[in-house]
């Protein structure tokens, strides 16, 4: 399965929520868009589901122009944020509502909801009606009520943001192995950075409309290509030229050619070394201990920098330190 | 901080005065509407019940059940009024989702319009609505006359549309209220799986609004069976159970047998109640909020015929009224059509007395009214739960107690000879206070939810202050409230000015209201007469409204301020 966005254009009234769009999804992939509210995610699911029809560029499965298909024809299956289950049909009925509506027999319908049932671990809820459930079950419900017809595509809006913690993280890991068993290529909305690094294969990441980078949770990571990715994908320190070429020059090494102004360095917290030292230059300015790890914020040459290091000896606030950096974990982004 | 306060404030002397009053005035708001909901509405149907046990002779027992299924013409009265019910509820039920699904779910314009039609109906006595049918559809009716041919109007088909026509309004609203829920997500995750709008409609819009339509149904077929109005004006030869029920009493003194219909004419509110209460606590179980509003699209096959349905039912209820104020200001309906005054000119059955009296039951009702339930809303909050609980109770309990029923049971317990409260019999006072527990359960509710809005933070920090119950009613309670209180007076005052069946047994010769004068003009064969009448009550009303209107968007920029 191939899905293509070409070029997917979509105002509200004067606001760009999607500016042309292009993204290809392929094979059983999972991918995650990934930006916070307002950047378009949501809106481009809407449109992929059919949901939403968009102004102007072209959607494409396997070649064929999704444009003029309405959603019930797409074949896609959808979880949304909050559950959506209807509320007047039991467990079982909602996940053989897709069979239904296609007119499968009613033996196979019940067979193919006593096997979901079973991969969801609920069987002993085909009875019951979704209030009387709770919101983890639901949401499972509400996935294999979407992988129940085979779709070619499972859309997913933020399914786990409506859970609590602990229960988001078991969904998580049930999500990722249950398209895996499926291969089914999935493409989910979240603003949940650590959610979409679990999940995914690839993440898009997106803000204000527009694509901002696309990889895997790896490269998005560790090469940020812009100022955006660096900042959303968890913390980072981002330092001009001028200052990188006075205080820690080896990094200089891997900046792509361009004026000082365009471009800033990207230093994870964990890429930064620090080291108590009384002739050392930089100053701790104070200490947050987490357990395994510590956050250090360090002030040096006018600058402030954030460390994440093992706990250190000696390393307490207004302690001399000396830094220094992993230049293999430094990247370059536009600023 | 808070228990600070008061702890500086008591010691400093300031909490001296406090206690006595408060729990004086507490008490009060507490004792009062409860007193007066056990003396005219628990009270009364107790009596009901009592006497439909009692005999003629006097002996205990079921003979008065028994009685009633000898009496002749009850039976028969009891199927029409089932026959009539089902077909109204049918028809109302399946006219008014059009209606309701239109102004909700589709992009069809004019619903303000549609609403503001519908209104008119529950600004006007029931029997109005049959005046209008005869004006057009009657031996001299406007449009009999274009067709040039005779209509049989009277009786079962007359009264079928007048109670249609009556009943429509308060169908739509029901329905309105349930399609309004409506959650987007519900239908796109239907619609990604593949349900076209037919699916989509009988799958997720239609189990949505079922308890919608059991509750419409029950209020129509209840306001049907219980209606007097129509029933008097356009019923003809088709007896029905409210006339036969009024004939036996007020006629032949069967004071027993009327009982008994009275407790049988309970049975179907008291479904739609349950039903009422059921719905409440399972339709909205899935957690509701943040719901998506649906987006609407214009579906020509869908939208054309139901805006053809809607705006012909819409000028249907706009010709039946209309038509009654036409007809009023016409010489000699429909031979001689120019403008008079004449029919204003009203000589018979008091003339216009009764007009003002109703005007003044009604500012009675409403005014006591508004006070009592206010009270009762106030008190309930100071009450321990389990108290408070049997008070809510008994007070929705009267909109389970159809106004025929309600005013029957009135007859029972303030028209005994030698008892203290038969003082109140053939008095404005009693009428008023009919129609205000006729109408109470609204109010009530209407009460409760704006006394919900008072913010309890004000409360407490004005208690902090040193406020005493008084001050914090004054300074707090009260001008939170105003709009809900307005609200309530007007609503209790426009009920009051229409109804006619609760109050039907309680007129005397002496004491006549509005909608009673309508129907004696239109007995008489002054109809013309009766349309004059009921423009003038229409009037009053339509008055009402617009003052309740104003002065409640006096309020909302009073209250931005």
């Amino acid at each position: 399965m191939t899905l293509e966005l070409d070029r997917l254009h979509k105002t509200f009234d004067d606001f760009t929520a999607l500016d042309r769009i292009s993204l290809k999804v392929e094979g059983s992939e999972f991918v995650c868009l990934l930006g916070p509210s307002g950047c378009g995610k949501t809106t481009l699911l809407r449109i992929i589901a059919g949901l939403l029809t968009q102004d102007s560029g072209r959607l494409l499965l396997d070649g064929q122009d999704l444009s003029a298909v309405p959603a019930r024809e797409r074949g896609f299956g959808i979880v949304f944020q909050s559950y959506s289950l209807f509320p007047n049909m039991t467990v079982a009925e909602n996940i053989g509502y897709g069979m239904r509506i296609r007119k499968v027999e009613r033996g196979k319908i019940a067979a193919r909801v006593a096997e979901l049932l079973e991969l969801i671990k609920l069987p002993h809820l085909a009875d019951r009606l979704p209030y009387q459930l709770s919101g983890g079950q639901q949401q499972r419900v509400a996935l294999a009520r979407a992988v129940a017809v085979d779709p070619r595509l499972i859309l997913l809006d933020e399914p786990l943001s409506a859970l609590d913690a602990k229960v988001r993280a078991d969904l998580r890991v049930e999500i990722r192995e249950l398209q895996r068993r499926l291969g089914i290529p999935t493409i989910m909305v979240t603003h949940d950075q650590e959610e979409a690094m679990m999940l995914s294969d690839r993440i898009v990441c997106m803000n204000a409309g527009r694509i901002e980078q696309v990889g895997a949770p790896q490269e998005l990571y560790l090469k940020p290509a812009t100022k955006f990715v660096a900042d959303f994908m968890g913390s980072s320190n981002l330092l001009p030229t001028d200052w990188v070429r006075d205080a820690m020059p080896a990094l200089l090494a891997s900046r792509p050619q361009g004026a000082d102004a365009d471009f800033l360095a990207c230093l994870r917290p964990e890429h930064v070394r620090l080291q108590p030292l009384a002739s050392g230059e930089a100053r701790v300015v104070d200490v947050t201990f987490l357990g395994n790890i510590s956050r250090t914020r360090v002030a040096w040459k006018g600058r402030e920098l954030m460390v994440q290091t093992a706990p250190v000896d000696g390393v307490t606030p207004g302690a001399a330190v000396a830094v220094s950096a992993d230049a293999a974990g430094c990247g370059w982004v536009r600023a | 901080m808070s228990i600070a306060a008061v702890e500086v404030a008591e010691r400093a002397g300031f909490r001296l005065r406090r206690s006595g009053n408060d729990h004086l005035l507490i008490a009060a708001a507490i004792a009062l509407p409860c007193l007066a909901l056990l003396i005219f509405f628990v009270f009364p149907l107790a009596m009901m019940l009592w006497r439909s046990l009692v005999a003629d002779d006097g002996t205990i027992g079921f003979a008065n059940y028994l009685a009633l299924a000898r009496t002749p013409g009850i039976l028969k009265a009891t199927l029409n009024s089932l026959t009539l019910g089902l077909a109204t509820t049918a028809v109302c039920l399946s006219l008014g989702f059009v209606l309701a699904y239109t102004m909700t779910r589709t992009r069809v314009p004019g619903a303000r319009i549609v609403s503001a039609v519908l209104a008119l109906p529950m600004l006007a006595p029931s029997l109005v609505l049959g005046l209008g049918l005869i004006f057009l559809l009657g031996r001299n009716g406007l449009i009999s006359g274009m067709l040039g041919k005779r209509i049989d109007i009277y009786g079962f088909p007359g009264l079928l549309i007048a109670d249609v026509l009556y009943a429509l309004p308060q169908a739509v609203l029901i329905l309105k209220a349930a399609l309004a829920h409506a959650d987007a997500r519900y239908y796109d995750a239907a619609e990604v799986m593949g349900a076209g709008r037919w699916r989509q409609f009988v799958d997720v819009t239609l189990p949505n609004v079922k308890f919608g339509l059991l509750s419409a149904g029950f209020v129509v077929f209840t306001v049907t069976i219980t209606d007097f109005g129509n029933a008097a004006v356009i019923g003809g030869d088709y007896a029905v159970l409210a006339t036969e029920i009024y004939n036996q009493v007020t006629g032949q003194m069967k004071f027993g047998i009327g009982a008994v219909v009275g407790l049988l004419l309970l049975a179907p509110t008291g479904i739609a109640v349950y039903i009422e209460r059921v719905a409440a606590q399972r339709q909205f179980g899935g957690g509701a909020e943040g719901a998506v509003p649906p987006q609407l699209s214009f579906v020509p096959a869908r939208d054309i015929p139901l805006s053809i349905v809607t705006g012909l039912a819409t000028l249907s209820v706009l010709a039946v009224i209309g038509v009654v104020i036409y007809a009023s200001f016409m010489r000699l309906w429909p031979y001689r059509l120019t403008f008079t005054l004449k029919h204003y000119d009203i000589t018979l059955s008091g003339g216009y007395a009764p007009l003002w009296t109703s005007l003044l039951v009604s500012l009675f009702a409403a005014g006591l009214g508004t006070c009592l339930l206010f009270a009762l809303v106030y008190g309930i909050r100071r009450l321990p739960s389990w108290p408070a609980k049997i008070v809510y109770l008994v007070a929705v309990m009267p909109v389970g107690v159809p106004g025929l029923v309600l005013g029957l049971s009135y007859i029972f317990a303030f028209n005994i000879a030698g008892s203290p409260l038969s003082v109140l019999y053939g008095s404005t006072l009693l009428l008023a206070l009919c129609n205000f527990y006729h109408y109470h359960t609204q109010g009530f509710l209407t009460m409760v939810t704006g006394m919900r809005a008072v913010p309890p933070a004000l409360e407490e920090a004005a208690t902090c202050l040193g406020s005493g119950a008084a001050q914090v009613l004054a300074n707090v309670i009260i001008p939170a409230m105003s709009p809900t209180l307005v609200s309530v007076f007007f609503f209790l005052f426009m009920r009051s000015m229409v109804t006619l069946s609760a109050v039907i047994f309680l007129v005397t010769p002496s004491l006549g209201i509005a909608a009673v004068s309508v129907m004696r003009l239109d007995e008489a064969g002054f109809v013309s007469q009766a349309a004059a009448f009921s423009t003038c009550i229409m009037a009053v009303v339509c008055t009402a409204a617009l003052v309740m209107q104003l002065a409640l968007k006096r309020l909302a920029r009073g209250g931005r301020r």
